[in-house]
């Protein structure tokens, strides 16, 4: 039986567009989260063709400053020293270095992130240190985009080139989609390459229909949760 | 429909036969035919009607390079009838006549075209002045091209973005060699074309006496290109400009293309021009290269017997494509005097074809009706600019004309590049490439085959060792080629000897503008308009030239050419309106709005509610909302309201330098308000600054300020180098302000972990805590004068915030209110609002801010300035006022404030209060004006003068009392 999303405080604010694309929701660490379409086999073809899935409800965090290297490292935290690098943690977690003071933190696909958690309570003012909280959960919607014709979409949308020769996997492209600043990272496969996309929390309505207009050409529709995690 | 068996015809499908109608007449063609080809394989040479004189016009160069073939294709005006690929059910008009095709009314205006020379229009109609309206209608509707329908359905247009490590545009010889070869070293190729096909001129000209040549290379370089990975093609693709650091817009269909090149070869090959001489319109009189492509991609025979006039040796080879076409060739007429022997040549002779040398076209003869040939005169050339009297006639029904070339060089031009045109010779070579970009083959100047071949080569590896892939070095060095004839251009008395076919210009309208001073190649243009239509000049421009130079006397690379700008070829206005992108920002609670029934309003990006309600009762909600925060409690959302973390060591102090008051002192626990000035005292943005910690601010700004406000913190923090960190929150949040006398009860009911009492959370505190089990920052404010709380909680649960305030409020009668209600109630309250109620000039003191001002710090942003403004004086004061008499016709924002004849200020904010029962208002005034008691004078619409009178500040609850309960 699906959930109402609006039976949790914490809300997707793509749960309405999510709802009339045909979405069953469950629950996932405290808010409701699309998991498929009703077909779920379909979804998994779909998702390796052209697939756009709403993650704006899992976890990830962020933190900046002049000292956030540091303060991150003495957390356990593991980060490449160049910027725009995606590197992976324990469980699933990735650390995606935005720039000499930046980093954004991802959890899993499987709504997973204890070293997010364990970040998030670890800091204070009290213990800031050169090093800030940025509320990244509730700043930036977040969408995977998956599927073979993903390269392809973007090139309607963004003006870097996201091919793998160009932008390979865990590069992180800091750009201008459908003209809103978003955050790339490029995972998956090669065959099969997978674009977690974060962007402004206040446009995602607008980016989505953007999307889902862009992605016609291809065939391109909204998969579940289900169907990204079966794909990884 | 008449056709050439195979080989001849290699674009069209004979499998499949295609229907469309012109003029209302079934016509039929073979999938691959343009609608051009398939009318003239259908015997129908005319297609449209000329810009000025009317005249019948047909195929000139049968590739879209002239405006002879524009017709109406459905409801797209102006489609190139020679580009344009057959479908079923095509509808196509010809255009600009008035009457019908073969008989336009219309064309009486070229008998008295003697009357109508270049700038007609510029001296005969601009006396009487009120006339030029009038005549302005009547010459739009005689000349011009297709018209626009106004009914034409919206398009899907859009853009996309290609990428490319080489970048070739022209897939002819030269351009498929560049491309194989930058490929062959490893770099990502894209290879553009403007035809259906790639292959160039080695599909249809003929480089050889058996006519073999040509074709056998294009086969071998296709499929090699086929077989190539690293080269992607796009056909059926016009590269329509040339911008900074190889941008280039591509069109292609409905999609206009964004490519970036990594380095570039332009292989775009050239125009093959027509001679001038009297009725060189008529159709069937077409480019020899217009000619090969009807036989060789089309398989359709031109006409019955031909007539070729030719500058260089491949008119020869037009001769020969006629031939083996079955045409007779009446003669060859070679304008050169001593042309050299070749392959071409002798074949020809083989095949008993007489050839004139030293000769020229003087006219063609109009065959009856006007709407084709059927003699032509030729005559000796006695110089460059006369021929003998005496000419011979030939009959024939089609001419086919190869004069010299123009380099198609837009591209190169616009990159910066040079092209020189040989004084002698007729050629023309490029020079000042800026790196990464390349010329290859004829539009380079070269012409031969080989070297073609060999320029392309070259020109791909040097792509390829600019785009970082490492390369063998250039081949050797090629002696130098023969160049072309440098073709006679010898007016006619009669004329309608045309140099432009889009504009109608005949060589005297050319030589009479030259006469009249217009010598310098620019004036000429603009005068003549020569080179101004659809084609752009592709024809025209070369003759220009060299009628100008011809005149002054200077050398053809002294007079220069006209400026080459984009877009090089035509593209609709769909293609640059395309899919646009408008980025729109919505609240967490903004579904709740509309789900209220609410107004919406754009702020900046955000879209805000601007009240609930019908529009036709739009007062009274807005009025109705004002008085339940007055009595009850209102909810307005205000998450669009900028956001700020100001965290670290050195907060206080950043804060104190960026804003006018004193932060250093702040407790925690405290709001204070922020007045951002710039450099010269002007009043930018306001907010309040929440200490949250020793070393963290949360400070709000401006919806549509807080981008400007953080950009000017980050640029001043890069010079000060404080130990400060500023993150942009503004869309973290939702936000929203509950207010009014009962506001203290709903959110009571809602928050267990912060006592609400006004002793331990007063005015302009601040508080962690919780509402609904939401995580929430409690900001005690005033905007609208009442108690209030503003409450900021994560944008995700934003909505359920409001969702659980309505539901706690309904008992108490809570009710949403929107900006309209919002800036009543904060103007009884006498609050500015930054922007509507200031200006680009205003300063503190003229805005009555001095009370934000802190005079016991060194320094902030603007302070100089400030200093300075006071120490000089007002020259305006923003004041209250207010108007009691309630018949009077209420003033509107920017209404002006007059004494005498002197404006001394303006309205900012008016508005008729309910809680006051009186109109009141923000304007600004001359500082004698300022004194409470003060009467001023507003000019309202229909230029009444209205009496106010100046109060003090608030208007209402001036003891703060409501607000601090």
């Amino acid at each position: 039986m699906t959930l109402e999303p609006t039976e949790h405080a914490r809300r997707s604010f793509l749960y309405r567009e999510l709802e009339s694309a045909g979405a069953s929701f469950e629950e996932l660490n405290g808010s409701a989260i699309a998991v498929d379409y009703g077909d779920k086999k379909g979804e998994l073809a779909q998702a390796q063709k052209l697939g756009i899935c709403d993650l704006s409800t899992l976890r990830r965090t962020g933190f900046k400053g002049w000292n956030m290297a540091n303060w991150l490292a003495t957390q356990g935290a593991i980060m490449a020293e160049e910027n725009n690098v995606t590197s992976h943690q324990a469980a699933g977690t990735r650390i995606a270095r935005l720039s000499p003071g930046e980093a954004l933190v991802l959890g899993d696909y499987h709504g997973g992130g204890a070293l997010i958690e364990k970040l998030d309570s670890a800091w204070s003012m009290e213990n800031a240190d050169g090093c800030y909280q940025v509320p990244r959960a509730e700043t930036n919607f977040w969408l995977a985009l998956t599927g073979t014709y993903t390269p392809a979409l973007f090139t309607k949308i963004c003006a870097v080139d996201l091919c793998e020769q160009a932008t390979p996997a865990n590069s992180v492209v800091q750009t201008n989609v459908a003209r809103l600043n978003a955050i790339i990272i490029r995972g998956g496969t090669t065959e099969v390459p997978v674009f977690d996309l974060l962007s402004d929390i206040a446009s995602a309505v607008y980016l989505w229909h953007a999307l889902l207009d862009a992605m016609d050409e291809f065939g391109g529709k909204p998969v579940g949760l289900k169907a990204l995690q079966d794909l990884i | 429909m008449e056709r050439l068996s195979e080989p001849f015809g290699s674009f069209i499908d004979r499998s499949q036969t295609v229907s469309f109608r012109f003029e209302g007449e079934q016509v039929s063609g073979y999938r691959g035919d343009t609608i051009a080809s398939a009318l003239l394989a259908n015997g129908i040479t005319t297609m449209s009607r000329s810009f000025k004189y009317h005249r019948p016009r047909g195929v000139l160069s049968m590739c879209g390079h002239d405006s002879n073939t524009m017709v109406r294709v459905g409801q797209k005006p102006n489609a190139l009838a020679d580009c344009v690929a057959i479908e079923a059910g095509l509808e196509v008009q010809a255009q600009n006549y008035w009457g019908s095709l073969e008989s336009d009314r219309l064309a009486m205006i070229g008998h008295v075209s003697r009357f109508l020379p270049v700038g007609f229009y510029y001296k005969a109609f601009y006396k009487p002045r009120w006339a030029w309206p009038l005549w302005a209608k009547l010459i739009r509707r005689v000349a011009g091209l297709g018209t626009v329908d106004l009914a034409t359905p919206h398009g899907y247009y859009d853009k996309k973005y290609l990428f490319a490590e080489v970048t070739v545009i022209g897939a002819g010889p030269a351009g498929m060699a560049a491309a194989l070869e930058a490929a062959k070293a490893g770099a990502k190729v894209l290879l553009v074309d403007e035809n259906a096909k790639i292959g160039g001129a080695l599909g249809y000209a003929r480089f050889d006496g058996a006519g073999e040549h040509g074709g056998k290379i294009r086969v071998d370089l296709v499929a090699e290109i086929a077989d190539e990975k690293n080269i992607r093609v796009m056909t059926d693709t016009m590269c329509t400009g040339w911008y900074s650091d190889n941008w280039l817009p591509l069109i292609k269909d409905n999609r206009l293309y964004k490519l970036r090149a990594g380095s570039l070869v332009v292989a775009t090959g050239c125009y093959e021009q027509p001679l001038i001489f009297h009725n060189n319109d008529l159709p069937g009189i077409m480019l020899g290269s217009a000619a090969q492509r009807l036989i060789r991609l089309y398989g359709v025979k031109p006409g019955k017997r031909a007539v070729v006039a030719t500058a260089n040796r491949d008119g020869y080879g037009v001769a020969l494509d006629l031939l083996d076409a079955g045409a007779e060739v009446a003669c060859v007429v070679d304008v050169r005097s001593n042309p050299p022997e070749d392959e071409m040549s002798m074949a020809l002779m083989h095949r008993h074809v007489p050839v004139l040398v030293g000769s020229t076209l003087r006219e063609a003869v109009a065959a009856p009706g006007g709407a084709g040939v059927r003699e032509v005169r030729i005559a000796d050339i006695e110089s460059a600019e006369r021929a003998a009297r005496r000419y011979d006639s030939f009959s024939c029904d089609i001419i086919a004309m190869s004069g010299s070339y123009a380099p198609a060089a837009s591209l190169l031009h616009q990159a910066g590049g040079r092209v020189s045109l040989h004084n002698s010779g007729g050629g023309f070579s490029v020079h000042d490439l800026p790196t990464h970009i390349a010329a290859a083959g004829s539009v380079a100047g070269t012409q031969s085959l080989d070297y073609v071949l060999a320029e392309g080569k070259d020109a791909g590896r040097q792509a390829a060792r600019d785009a970082g892939f490492k390369v063998a070095t250039a081949s050797e060095p090629r002696p130098a080629e023969p160049e072309a004839f440098a073709w006679p251009i010898i007016g006619h008395t009669k004329g309608k000897d045309f140099v432009d076919f889009d504009e109608d210009l005949q060589t005297k309208d050319i030589e009479n503008a030259l006469t009249e001073g217009y010598q310098h190649i620019q004036l000429l243009k603009r005068f003549t308009t020569n080179g101004m239509g659809p084609s752009q000049g592709r024809h025209s421009t070369l003759p220009a030239i060299r009628l100008a130079a011809r005149r002054t006397g200077a050398s053809l690379d002294e007079t220069g050419s006209t400026t080459s700008r984009p877009p090089i070829g035509p593209l609709t206005m769909g293609h640059l309106a395309g899919r646009s992108f408008e980025p729109v920002r919505y609240t967490a609670m903004h579904f709740r709005h509309l789900e209220r029934g609410a107004k919406m309003m754009p702020a900046g990006a955000w879209m805000r509610p601007e009240y609930y309600g019908d529009a036709r009762n739009k007062l009274e909600s807005i009025a109705a909302e004002a008085r339940n925060v007055r009595e009850n409690v209102g909810i307005i959302d205000v998450s669009t309201l900028g956001g700020l973390e100001i965290r670290g060591p050195d907060a206080a102090e950043f804060l104190n330098r960026m804003y006018t008051f004193a932060y250093l002192k702040q407790p925690v626990g405290r709001s204070r308000y922020v007045l951002m000035t710039d450099e010269s005292g002007v009043i930018v943005d306001d907010g309040v600054a929440c200490r949250i910690h020793d070393d963290h601010f949360y400070v709000t700004a401006t919806t549509s300020g807080v981008d400007g406000v953080y950009r000017t913190m980050l640029w001043h923090n890069t010079q000060w180098r404080l130990k400060v960190d500023i993150t942009h929150v503004s869309a973290s949040y939702a936000g929203v302000n509950i207010a009014g006398p009962k506001s203290r009860e709903v959110v009571d009911k809602l928050c267990d972990d912060v006592d609400l009492s006004s002793e331990e959370f007063p005015y302009m505190g601040v508080r962690h805590g919780h509402v609904a089990g939401i995580p929430a920052l409690f900001l005690r404010v005033g905007f609208v004068g009442e108690l209030g709380y503003e409450l900021h909680v994560p944008a995700s649960q934003g909505e359920a915030l409001w969702d659980a305030l309505m539901k706690a409020g309904a008992a108490a009668g809570i009710r949403p209110f929107g900006v309209e209600a919002q800036r009543l109630l904060r103007l009884e309250k006498g609050h500015i609002i930054i922007s509507q109620d200031t200006d680009g000039l205003t300063t503190p003191h003229e805005a009555d801010m001095a009370w934000a001002i802190s005079r016991k710090k060194p320094y902030y942003v603007g302070m100089r300035s400030v200093s300075i403004q006071e120490a000089s004086g007002l020259t305006r004061k923003l004041v209250g006022f207010e108007i009691s008499d309630s018949e009077i016709t209420q003033p509107k924002e920017c209404h002006l404030v007059i004494r005498g004849n002197t404006i001394t200020g303006r309205v900012t904010s008016v508005v008729r209060s309910p809680t006051l029962g009186k109109v009141i208002g923000l304007a600004y005034v001359a500082p004698d004006q300022a004194e409470p008691g003060s009467k001023i004078g507003i000019k309202v619409d229909g230029g009444e003068m209205v009496q106010a009178k100046v109060v003090k500040l608030p208007f209402y609850d001036p003891d703060g009392e409501r607000q601090e309960m």
